[in-house]
Protein backbone atom coordinates (compact mmCIF):
# COMPACT_ATOMS: atom_id res chain seq x y z
CA UNK A 1 0.00 0.00 0.00
CA UNK A 2 1.36 3.97 -0.52
CA UNK A 3 1.56 6.16 2.33
CA UNK A 4 3.29 9.16 3.29
CA UNK A 5 5.76 9.32 6.06
CA UNK A 6 4.57 11.87 8.73
CA UNK A 7 6.81 11.30 11.48
CA UNK A 8 10.68 9.86 11.99
CA UNK A 9 10.22 7.85 15.28
CA UNK A 10 13.76 5.83 17.61
CA UNK A 11 14.68 2.60 17.06
CA UNK A 12 14.69 3.54 13.22
CA UNK A 13 10.83 3.12 13.14
CA UNK A 14 8.14 5.84 11.00
CA UNK A 15 4.59 6.67 11.49
CA UNK A 16 3.38 6.12 7.84
CA UNK A 17 -0.58 7.31 6.84
CA UNK A 18 -1.72 5.25 4.56
CA UNK A 19 -4.19 6.33 1.63
CA UNK A 20 -6.75 4.98 3.40
CA UNK A 21 -6.05 7.40 6.28
CA UNK A 22 -4.86 4.34 8.65
CA UNK A 23 -1.45 5.48 10.32
CA UNK A 24 1.06 2.25 10.55
CA UNK A 25 4.11 1.72 12.51
CA UNK A 26 6.52 0.99 10.08
CA UNK A 27 10.58 0.10 9.58
CA UNK A 28 12.62 -0.17 7.52
CA UNK A 29 13.11 -3.48 4.98
CA UNK A 30 16.74 -4.74 4.54
CA UNK A 31 17.31 -3.84 1.07
CA UNK A 32 16.43 -0.23 2.00
CA UNK A 33 19.24 -0.34 4.87
CA UNK A 34 21.41 -2.22 2.37
CA UNK A 35 21.47 0.73 0.02
CA UNK A 36 21.58 3.80 2.53
CA UNK A 37 18.07 4.95 1.60
CA UNK A 38 16.89 7.62 3.58
CA UNK A 39 13.56 8.19 4.68
CA UNK A 40 12.46 11.05 5.47
CA UNK A 41 8.92 12.93 6.79
CA UNK A 42 7.12 13.65 3.66
CA UNK A 43 8.60 11.05 1.43
CA UNK A 44 5.93 9.18 -0.07
CA UNK A 45 6.77 5.36 0.61
CA UNK A 46 5.37 1.48 -0.49
CA UNK A 47 4.62 -0.32 2.96
CA UNK A 48 3.42 -3.99 3.58
CA UNK A 49 1.05 -4.53 6.22
CA UNK A 50 2.15 -6.99 8.53
CA UNK A 51 -0.11 -10.21 8.75
CA UNK A 52 -0.09 -10.69 12.08
CA UNK A 53 -0.56 -6.93 13.45
CA UNK A 54 -2.10 -4.40 10.63
CA UNK A 55 -1.04 -1.52 12.24
CA UNK A 56 2.84 -2.68 11.93
CA UNK A 57 4.18 -2.49 8.50
CA UNK A 58 7.65 -2.29 6.45
CA UNK A 59 8.61 -0.01 3.96
CA UNK A 60 9.94 -1.50 1.26
CA UNK A 61 10.18 1.81 -1.15
CA UNK A 62 10.48 5.03 -1.63
CA UNK A 63 9.77 6.89 -4.13
CA UNK A 64 10.92 9.60 -6.03
CA UNK A 65 10.02 13.13 -5.09
CA UNK B 1 7.76 -23.68 7.71
CA UNK B 2 10.44 -24.28 4.97
CA UNK B 3 13.09 -22.38 3.98
CA UNK B 4 13.82 -22.01 0.02
CA UNK B 5 16.85 -20.46 -2.24
CA UNK B 6 14.80 -19.39 -5.02
CA UNK B 7 17.47 -17.70 -7.41
CA UNK B 8 21.23 -17.57 -6.46
CA UNK B 9 20.91 -14.22 -3.76
CA UNK B 10 17.12 -15.06 -2.83
CA UNK B 11 15.71 -16.79 0.13
CA UNK B 12 11.94 -17.00 0.98
CA UNK B 13 10.12 -18.06 4.44
CA UNK B 14 6.96 -20.17 3.38
CA UNK B 15 4.34 -20.98 6.04
CA UNK B 16 0.70 -22.50 5.18
CA UNK B 17 1.68 -21.30 1.38
CA UNK B 18 2.28 -17.66 2.69
CA UNK B 19 5.40 -16.04 2.36
CA UNK B 20 6.39 -15.16 5.97
CA UNK B 21 10.00 -13.76 5.60
CA UNK B 22 13.09 -13.52 2.88
CA UNK B 23 16.14 -13.19 2.22
CA UNK B 24 18.25 -11.24 -0.01
CA UNK B 25 22.31 -10.97 -1.02
CA UNK B 26 23.75 -9.05 -3.00
CA UNK B 27 27.69 -8.20 -3.99
CA UNK B 28 29.49 -5.21 -3.72
CA UNK B 29 32.05 -4.06 -6.44
CA UNK B 30 34.45 -4.40 -3.75
CA UNK B 31 33.56 -8.26 -3.44
CA UNK B 32 31.84 -7.94 -0.41
CA UNK B 33 29.13 -10.09 0.21
CA UNK B 34 26.16 -7.81 1.43
CA UNK B 35 22.78 -9.68 2.97
CA UNK B 36 19.47 -8.92 4.66
CA UNK B 37 16.65 -10.28 5.74
CA UNK B 38 12.71 -9.39 6.31
CA UNK B 39 11.00 -11.24 9.01
CA UNK B 40 8.10 -10.36 11.12
CA UNK B 41 8.72 -13.05 13.82
CA UNK B 42 12.67 -13.64 15.42
CA UNK B 43 11.91 -17.24 14.54
CA UNK B 44 11.42 -16.81 10.81
CA UNK B 45 14.64 -14.49 10.89
CA UNK B 46 16.53 -17.26 12.62
CA UNK B 47 16.03 -19.59 10.32
CA UNK B 48 16.54 -17.57 7.17
CA UNK B 49 20.04 -16.29 8.54
CA UNK B 50 20.81 -20.24 9.00
CA UNK B 51 20.20 -21.08 5.60
CA UNK B 52 21.45 -18.41 4.43
CA UNK B 53 24.84 -18.36 6.48
CA UNK B 54 25.31 -22.26 5.07
CA UNK B 55 24.64 -21.69 1.54
CA UNK B 56 26.87 -18.27 1.15
CA UNK B 57 30.66 -18.11 1.75
CA UNK B 58 31.86 -15.74 4.39
CA UNK B 59 32.98 -13.37 5.08
CA UNK B 60 29.38 -11.85 5.19
CA UNK B 61 28.21 -8.37 5.83
CA UNK B 62 24.94 -6.46 6.97
CA UNK B 63 24.32 -3.16 7.52
CA UNK B 64 22.00 -2.08 10.12
CA UNK B 65 20.36 1.38 12.00
CA UNK B 66 22.08 1.30 14.86
CA UNK B 67 19.07 2.14 16.81
CA UNK B 68 17.12 -1.08 15.30
CA UNK B 69 17.92 -3.27 18.45
CA UNK B 70 15.66 -6.20 17.33
CA UNK B 71 17.25 -6.93 13.73
CA UNK B 72 20.75 -6.18 15.41
CA UNK B 73 20.04 -8.68 18.38
CA UNK B 74 19.00 -10.96 15.36
CA UNK B 75 21.93 -10.99 13.26
CA UNK B 76 24.19 -11.18 16.30
CA UNK B 77 22.20 -14.59 17.05
CA UNK B 78 23.71 -15.73 13.53
CA UNK B 79 27.27 -15.02 14.81
CA UNK B 80 27.72 -12.08 13.05
CA UNK B 81 29.22 -9.13 15.26
CA UNK B 82 29.88 -5.22 14.54
CA UNK B 83 32.78 -4.27 11.85
CA UNK B 84 32.78 -0.99 11.75
CA UNK B 85 30.50 2.09 13.24
CA UNK B 86 29.46 4.92 10.23
CA UNK B 87 27.95 8.42 12.50
CA UNK B 88 25.21 10.02 10.73
CA UNK B 89 25.80 14.11 11.24
CA UNK B 90 23.15 16.70 9.90
CA UNK B 91 25.88 19.45 9.51
CA UNK B 92 24.31 23.31 9.44
CA UNK B 93 24.82 25.62 6.62
CA UNK B 94 24.63 28.86 8.34
CA UNK B 95 28.51 30.05 8.21
CA UNK B 96 27.49 32.02 11.73
CA UNK B 97 26.91 28.94 13.12
CA UNK B 98 29.51 26.80 11.30
CA UNK B 99 32.16 29.01 12.01
CA UNK B 100 33.49 28.96 8.04
CA UNK B 101 33.05 32.80 6.89
CA UNK B 102 36.14 33.69 8.90
CA UNK B 103 38.02 30.55 7.59
CA UNK B 104 40.82 31.68 5.04
CA UNK B 105 42.01 29.65 2.11
CA UNK B 106 45.34 28.43 2.08
CA UNK B 107 47.41 30.25 -0.14
CA UNK B 108 47.55 29.68 -3.41
CA UNK B 109 44.41 27.19 -3.16
CA UNK B 110 41.64 27.91 -5.30
CA UNK B 111 38.21 26.23 -5.25
CA UNK B 112 36.56 25.71 -8.67
CA UNK B 113 32.63 25.73 -7.61
CA UNK B 114 30.48 22.48 -8.90
CA UNK B 115 29.86 22.50 -12.56
CA UNK B 116 33.11 23.96 -13.52
CA UNK B 117 35.74 21.83 -13.31
CA UNK B 118 37.53 20.27 -16.07
CA UNK B 119 36.12 16.81 -16.06
CA UNK B 120 39.59 14.91 -17.30
CA UNK B 121 41.27 17.17 -14.49
CA UNK B 122 38.86 16.10 -12.17
CA UNK B 123 38.78 12.37 -13.14
CA UNK B 124 42.52 12.12 -12.83
CA UNK B 125 41.97 13.26 -9.20
CA UNK B 126 39.34 10.65 -8.29
CA UNK B 127 41.69 8.21 -10.09
CA UNK B 128 44.50 9.48 -7.61
CA UNK B 129 42.29 9.24 -4.54
CA UNK B 130 41.05 5.76 -5.05
CA UNK B 131 45.08 4.48 -5.67
CA UNK B 132 45.53 5.65 -2.90
CA UNK B 133 42.79 4.06 -0.59
CA UNK B 134 43.41 1.33 -2.03
CA UNK B 135 47.33 1.64 -1.16
CA UNK B 136 46.50 2.16 2.65
CA UNK B 137 43.16 1.94 4.28
CA UNK B 138 41.61 -0.38 1.34
CA UNK B 139 37.56 -0.23 1.00
CA UNK B 140 36.70 -1.95 3.81
CA UNK B 141 36.57 1.29 5.83
CA UNK B 142 34.82 3.25 2.77
CA UNK B 143 30.77 3.61 2.80
CA UNK B 144 28.94 1.83 -0.35
CA UNK B 145 28.55 5.60 -1.70
CA UNK B 146 32.68 6.09 -2.34
CA UNK B 147 32.95 2.46 -4.31
CA UNK B 148 33.00 2.50 -7.54
CA UNK B 149 30.39 1.35 -9.98
CA UNK B 150 30.44 -1.58 -12.16
CA UNK B 151 32.41 -1.30 -15.69
CA UNK B 152 34.94 0.97 -13.37
CA UNK B 153 32.85 4.34 -13.15
CA UNK B 154 33.19 6.37 -10.21
CA UNK B 155 32.26 10.22 -11.33
CA UNK B 156 28.54 9.55 -12.49
CA UNK B 157 27.76 13.22 -12.34
CA UNK B 158 30.63 15.85 -12.70
CA UNK B 159 28.93 19.09 -11.90
CA UNK B 160 28.30 17.66 -8.82
CA UNK B 161 32.03 18.11 -7.75
CA UNK B 162 33.70 21.66 -6.66
CA UNK B 163 37.46 20.92 -6.46
CA UNK B 164 40.50 22.79 -4.98
CA UNK B 165 43.10 23.66 -7.94
CA UNK B 166 46.80 24.40 -6.67
CA UNK B 167 49.38 25.14 -9.50
CA UNK B 168 46.87 24.00 -11.93
CA UNK B 169 46.34 20.68 -11.26
CA UNK B 170 43.29 19.54 -8.56
CA UNK B 171 44.19 18.28 -5.04
CA UNK B 172 41.20 18.39 -3.47
CA UNK B 173 37.28 17.67 -3.98
CA UNK B 174 33.44 17.70 -2.43
CA UNK B 175 30.86 16.23 -3.93
CA UNK B 176 27.22 17.40 -3.47
CA UNK B 177 23.74 15.87 -4.15
CA UNK B 178 21.49 19.13 -4.47
CA UNK B 179 18.80 17.05 -3.07
CA UNK B 180 15.71 19.59 -1.94
CA UNK B 181 14.67 17.50 0.24
CA UNK B 182 17.93 17.12 2.47
CA UNK B 183 21.16 17.90 0.40
CA UNK B 184 24.26 15.19 1.34
CA UNK B 185 27.39 15.73 1.25
CA UNK B 186 28.24 12.23 -0.54
CA UNK B 187 32.39 12.60 -0.75
CA UNK B 188 34.95 14.89 0.57
CA UNK B 189 38.48 13.81 -0.02
CA UNK B 190 42.61 15.87 -0.63
CA UNK B 191 45.34 14.41 -1.64
CA UNK B 192 47.43 12.89 0.94
CA UNK B 193 50.80 15.28 -0.07
CA UNK B 194 48.51 17.85 0.43
CA UNK B 195 46.13 17.54 3.43
CA UNK B 196 46.71 18.97 6.69
CA UNK B 197 46.87 22.60 5.18
CA UNK B 198 42.83 23.30 5.12
CA UNK B 199 42.01 22.39 2.09
CA UNK B 200 39.18 19.63 3.35
CA UNK B 201 37.80 22.64 5.67
CA UNK B 202 37.89 25.44 2.54
CA UNK B 203 36.29 22.86 0.35
CA UNK B 204 33.65 22.38 2.92
CA UNK B 205 33.47 25.99 3.84
CA UNK B 206 32.62 26.69 -0.07
CA UNK B 207 30.09 23.65 -0.57
CA UNK B 208 28.05 24.87 2.66
CA UNK B 209 28.00 28.77 1.95
CA UNK B 210 26.42 27.82 -1.72
CA UNK B 211 23.89 25.50 -0.07
CA UNK B 212 23.23 28.32 2.31
CA UNK B 213 22.64 31.15 -0.15
CA UNK B 214 20.46 28.58 -2.19
CA UNK B 215 18.15 28.44 1.06
CA UNK B 216 19.25 25.08 3.06
CA UNK B 217 19.66 24.75 6.53
CA UNK B 218 21.71 21.54 6.73
CA UNK B 219 22.74 18.81 5.05
CA UNK B 220 23.50 15.11 5.80
CA UNK B 221 27.09 13.25 5.90
CA UNK B 222 27.99 9.84 7.15
CA UNK B 223 31.37 9.44 8.24
CA UNK B 224 33.16 6.24 9.45
CA UNK B 225 33.77 6.47 13.06
CA UNK B 226 37.53 5.48 12.95
CA UNK B 227 37.99 8.00 10.32
CA UNK B 228 39.62 10.62 12.90
CA UNK B 229 40.21 13.38 10.51
CA UNK B 230 36.99 13.91 9.14
CA UNK B 231 35.19 13.11 12.76
CA UNK B 232 37.24 16.71 13.51
CA UNK B 233 36.46 18.33 10.48
CA UNK B 234 32.20 17.84 10.81
CA UNK B 235 32.29 18.24 14.48
CA UNK B 236 34.56 21.53 13.88
CA UNK B 237 31.89 23.14 12.26
CA UNK B 238 28.74 21.93 14.69
CA UNK B 239 27.70 18.98 12.66
CA UNK B 240 25.29 17.02 14.52
CA UNK B 241 25.74 13.10 15.13
CA UNK B 242 22.11 12.10 14.56
CA UNK B 243 22.18 8.43 14.31
CA UNK B 244 24.49 5.75 12.57
CA UNK B 245 24.92 2.63 10.66
CA UNK B 246 26.59 -0.37 12.16
CA UNK B 247 28.02 -2.69 9.35
CA UNK B 248 28.18 -6.11 11.35
CA UNK B 249 30.76 -9.35 10.11
CA UNK B 250 30.25 -12.93 10.02
CA UNK B 251 33.90 -14.37 9.28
Amino acid sequence: MEGTVIECLRNATFTVELQNGHKVLAHISGKIRKNYIKILPYDRVLVELSPYDLTRGRILYRYRT
Amino acid sequence: MTITRVEETHWLAVEDDREVGRGDAACRPDGRMFVSIDAWQGAVFDRLAAAMVADLSTPLYVVVDETDREVRAGWERAGFTTGRREREYAVPTDPRVTGLDAVRRPSAVTIVPAGEAQEALLRVLDRAIRDEVEATVGWQAMPAEVLPRPAGVTIVDPSKYAVAELSGRYVGLIRVAPVTRRPRIGLISVLADEQRRGIARALLAHALGSLHRSGAESVWAEVDESNAAAVALFEGVGARCTGGNLELVRL
